[in-house]
């Protein structure tokens, strides 16, 4: 029989498995052994190395069946064959499945637990061998703890999984988006949270056999992969006082087969633990190069072979990408149909290194000044606004003698918004179905923009009570209001309005109350909010689920008669894009009809709400939607459209002084303090703003000009004391620039107004 | 070839074979015992319909099966970009590969986390046809080696309900489906795992051995036509 050496862990890709650099090492050491490459995914392309003489495939771990593939490998063991384990979740399963065996080279359960994380006990525990075991504290505590922990340790710190895998932590949603991730990953609750040690990356590698130290060697790690990985190092024998040690951990644990100690040494030279692998590391075969071959003096003593240590070959090891045949009886794993991109979602892939940024600016400015003569004419013309929105920018900016900061409608431009949806809206409605505005009134309910709303024909599209008092006040009727939102009822200490034109239902339990309340329906529709499959939002009742969706279709039996059937969704195309908005629309009309048949109720309303960026709402076809809408609904009599942003955002602008003007040594511009700040602003990072600039004193003829900024290499700095108070990260403000001069926000209207608050007032 | 005492031509007269001038039923016949010889249950697989899903004719199943082709809708926003292929590689991810109870209604597939390759041709069938694509059932005999059809055995044992003995010793027996191009050309899509198949050979750990459309018109794939019902090598 054929003595075969089992190498599991041929995983050999930018976070590779050490079996493909066991098996290097026993070549090298042993040309004549058998070695057999064992892996569970076809994708190990280690499995294709030709230093191989045979390739075992396994199914995927979750379509293992442990006792036939237990009873496998005690029967190799036992025919005499030996097996190396190179992975940490098969030293795992081993320890769970197949216990100790002679010929098995993996350490005991009370070997991975004596040299588990945080502690490293068996390791740290020994004083001589001078490791440190960095601060940390278990992420199940209260998150007070968990807090205070990340404040006292700079917010610089690892959470970690106890099995593998750890994130960085730098802020507390980090942390929480980190915590959920691990939880659902790993399917444990024992994380814990470590600080984060500052130094270079050393390992320890060592062999023991039955307990007996072999050797050991100690890698500085030279290059690592953007996943932290070694790249390239440099092996050095291990210094006789942590070799003393390791050797009396070794015997403890009685250690058979290989592993990793790893730590950081800090500028101090203080040596941190970080883990002890149950395995030799991925970098293996980087040690045999530096004349230290582990698995070839392990499996010298296993075996009782003589060995002698192949002279080092270099002054370190580094890693390169070879290209290599696959093996007929490996194949290559099929690309999934929706992951043409998966390799490059998944990130740097290793691409560390010199950066090539430093070479662009050069080859950028040959490239400029070469196409600069030829291509003025084909130079983008000036960002300017719509005439209207112009003209009223500069009539503001005429005469403007008001303290600053200023907010100021730009009222023609807001009529004209209004006028030509109203205009569209009208124009559509003879169509079915009939199309009718819903204005958000949370998105800036100022007497003039809701009178300006009653005044086009809108509805009041509300989200509480106090939304609905505001409309009616303003002389909206109460058939006039659509309701919507989670918090339609609040505040809960009066009665709410009803005989509303429409209300849809955030939740199925709300839904339940508003179908089934014993005073009869508060609107003449009623409806459910609904989150389409894809969608990421927090509002409305889920699709994903069969049982949600079949909950809701048998409420429908209880609908009253008297009320009139709805729908409505939320897709802000602001985000997504008109496209996407589009095919998600499609995808509703779909849900709805799926929902009218089943319910047995036909849909009467149909909202498709607001979301839309300014721009787009001209885009917005409405025959086109009318026409998709009666061909898959054809009961439905009215469509909705609920705009708030998109009619108020550019309507208004906010106009600040300069207070501070800040140069370069070289006395170029650089800098401008506003007295406007992220306050009046509050959405300056999520979105565009158009910039203006007015100069306080008049040209020596004529009035002020207000002239349109362009991007360029001036920043324009907001008044407080808070670092994210940045309005503008640079726009080309002409040198002339003087205290006192205006700087105009665009697009200062909608949310910029509505969620403004104060702030370095006192 | 060789099938110990079974005599082929009596008890395997499929007809796709018997459809062929005798010579080329002949050669086709060959081939196709001689791929399968060894394997215990190579008569089922060669036989067997491709798999459907229970109707009950009720509310039950209307309402389950209008809610996959609505949540399928749902998912195919603009996952490929502007492409006008949409594979529902999202099955794959929501259900679970494993043992499955036969027969199975619709309205029991929307409860389950686990579904065999058989129910998950079934919904990419239904899905392909909801975007207005002609789809069809296909079958494929894949090569795996017994370090691997070993644990997919034991791994079917565990529910006695799954039934169907898709796993032999070096081959397996799978579903998937069959798009029928404008051109006259397939494509063949294994929804179980989310993947395309492609005509080049293909070697190893699930080489495919042979192809069965059941597309009632012919089909090119790779240089190979494929007849309804007959089996193809590859």
């Amino acid at each position: 029989m054929t003595q075969k050496i089992f190498i599991s862990g041929m995983h050999s890709g930018q976070n590779p498995a050490s079996g493909l650099g066991i098996a290097r090492c026993l070549r090298q050491a042993f040309p004549d052994l058998h070695l057999v490459g064992v892996d569970h995914w076809q994708g190990s392309t280690g499995l294709n190395a030709p230093v191989l003489d045979e390739a075992q495939l396994f199914p995927l771990w979750s379509q293992l069946d442990n006792n036939s593939h237990s009873r496998q490998v005690r029967d190799w063991l036992d025919e005499g064959h030996l097996w190396i384990s190179a992975t940490d979740l098969e030293v795992h399963w081993l320890n769970d499945h197949v216990g100790p065996h002679e010929n098995l080279f993996a350490p005991t359960q009370h070997a991975v637990e004596e040299t588990s994380k945080p502690r490293v006990q068996a390791v740290t525990e020994l004083e001589s061998m001078g490791f440190r075991v960095p601060e940390y504290i278990p992420a199940n505590l209260p998150d007070g703890e968990i807090h205070r922990f990340l404040r006292h340790n700079a917010w610089q710190c690892w959470l970690k999984s106890p099995y593998h895998d750890a994130k960085r932590v730098t802020s507390w949603g980090v942390f929480e988006r980190a915590r959920a991730q691990l939880k659902q990953n790993w399917k444990t609750e024992k994380l814990f949270l470590q600080r984060t040690i500052f130094g270079h990356e050393e390992t320890i590698a060592f062999a023991s056999f039955q307990g007996e130290l072999v050797d050991a060697a100690h890698l500085t790690k030279r290059q690592i992969t953007p996943e932290g990985k070694t790249w390239a190092g440099s092996v050095q024998p291990l210094a006789e006082d942590l070799r003393r040690g390791l050797a009396q951990v070794m015997r403890d644990l009685k250690w058979n087969g290989g592993g990793e100690i790893e730590f950081i040494r800090d500028p101090d030279g203080v040596r941190w633990i970080i883990e002890c692998n149950p395995r030799f590391p991925a970098w293996i075969f980087g040690g045999a190069i530096s004349g230290i071959n582990l698995p070839g003096k392990l499996m010298a003593r296993a075996l009782n072979r003589e060995y002698r240590d192949t002279p080092a070959r270099g002054a370190g090891f580094t890693r390169v990408v070879v290209e290599i045949p696959v093996q007929e009886s490996i194949g290559l794993p099929w690309l999934s149909a929706q992951t043409a991109t998966e390799w490059s979602i998944d990130g740097k892939k290793g691409k560390g290194g010199p950066s090539f940024g430093s070479f662009v600016p050069d080859l950028a400015s040959q490239q400029d000044e070469a196409e600069s003569e030829a291509s003025e004419a084909l130079l983008p013309p000036p960002d300017l606004p719509p005439p209207i929105l112009w003209d009223d920018v500069r009539g503001l900016m005429r005469n403007f003698q008001e303290a600053t900061p200023h907010r100021a409608p730009l009222e023609g431009w807001l009529k004209q918004r209004f006028r030509v949806l109203s205009e569209k809206a009208k124009k559509a409605s003879p169509n079915s179905p009939k199309i009718r505005v819903g204005y958000s009134v949370k998105t800036s309910p100022t007497d003039f923009h809701l009178a300006q709303a009653r005044e086009s024909g809108f509805l009041a599209e509300c989200i509480s009570q106090a939304e609905v008092h505001r409309a009616i006040q303003t002389g909206f009727q109460k058939n006039e209001v659509i309701l919507n939102g989670p918090g339609k009822f609040w505040p809960q200490d009066q009665e709410p309005v009803r005989g509303l034109h429409l209300v849809f239902a955030d939740s199925f339990e709300e839904w339940e109350t508003l179908i089934t309340d014993p005073k009869g329906p508060m609107a003449r529709g009623m409806g459910l909010r609904m989150r389409v499959p894809q969608v990421h939002s927090r509002f409305g009742n889920q699709l994903d689920d069969f049982e949600n969706f079949d909950r809701i279709a048998k409420s429908l039996k209880k609908f009253p008669k008297t009320a009139d059937l709805g729908f409505h969704f939320h897709m802000p195309s602001w985000a997504i894009g008109m496209r996407r908005w589009q095919e998600a629309f499609q995808s509703l009309l779909l849900w709805c009809q799926t929902l009218e048949r089943v319910g047995g109720i036909p849909v009467r309303h149909l909202d498709l709400g607001g979301g839309h960026y300014p721009g787009d709402l001209p885009e917005l076809d409405f025959p086109a939607i009318q026409e998709a809408v009666r061909e898959a609904l054809p009961s439905v009599v009215t469509l909705y459209f609920e705009p708030g942003r998109a009619l108020t955002q550019d309507t208004e602008v906010l106009v600040s002084r300069v207070l501070d003007i800040r140069r370069a040594p070289d006395g170029s511009l650089r800098e401008v303090v506003v007295d406007a700040c992220v306050a009046e602003l509050p959405l300056i990072h999520s979105h565009r703003h158009r910039t203006y600039y007015a100069a306080r004193s008049a040209p020596p003829l004529g009035l002020p000009q207000t002239e349109v900024l362009e991007a360029g290499s001036v920043r324009i700095l907001g008044r407080i004391c808070m670092e994210d108070d940045i309005l503008s990260p640079g726009v080309n403000l002409p040198d002339s620039v003087a205290l006192g001069d205006c700087i105009v926000f665009g697009d200062a209207g909608g949310y910029e107004r509505s969620m403004s608050y104060v702030f370095g007032r006192g | 070839m060789s099938l110990g005492a079974v005599d082929l031509r009596h008890s395997f007269p499929t007809e796709s074979l018997l459809r062929k001038s005798p010579s080329e039923s002949q050669d086709r016949e060959a081939w196709l015992l001689e791929l399968v010889s060894g394997e215990e249950h190579w008569r089922k697989w060669l036989e067997h319909p491709a798999s459907e899903l229970l109707h009950h004719d009720g509310i039950c199943c209307a309402a389950a099966r209008s809610w996959l082709l609505a949540y399928a809708r749902s998912m195919e926003i603009s996952t490929l970009g502007n492409c006008e292929t949409r594979a529902p590689a999202w099955i794959s991810q929501r259900w679970e590969w494993g043992p499955s109870p036969w027969p199975m209604a619709w309205c029991e597939l929307v409860k389950r986390d686990v579904l065999d390759c058989g129910v998950f041709a079934v919904l990419a069938r239904e899905i392909f046809r909801a975007q207005g694509i002609s789809a069809h059932p296909a079958q494929a005999l894949l090569h795996y080696e017994e370090t691997c059809t070993q644990h997919w055995k034991q791994l079917w044992a565990t529910d006695p309900r799954a039934t169907f003995p898709w796993v032999g010793k070096r081959m397996v027996y799978h579903e998937l489906c069959v798009l029928e191009l404008p051109d006259g050309s397939a494509r063949f899509y294994d929804s179980t795992w989310g993947q395309w198949y492609h005509p080049e050979p293909r070697a190893g750990h699930g080489a495919i051995l042979a192809l069965r459309s059941e597309c009632p018109r012919l089909l090119k794939w790779g240089g190979k036509i494929f007849q309804h019902g007959d089996w193809v090598k590859l």
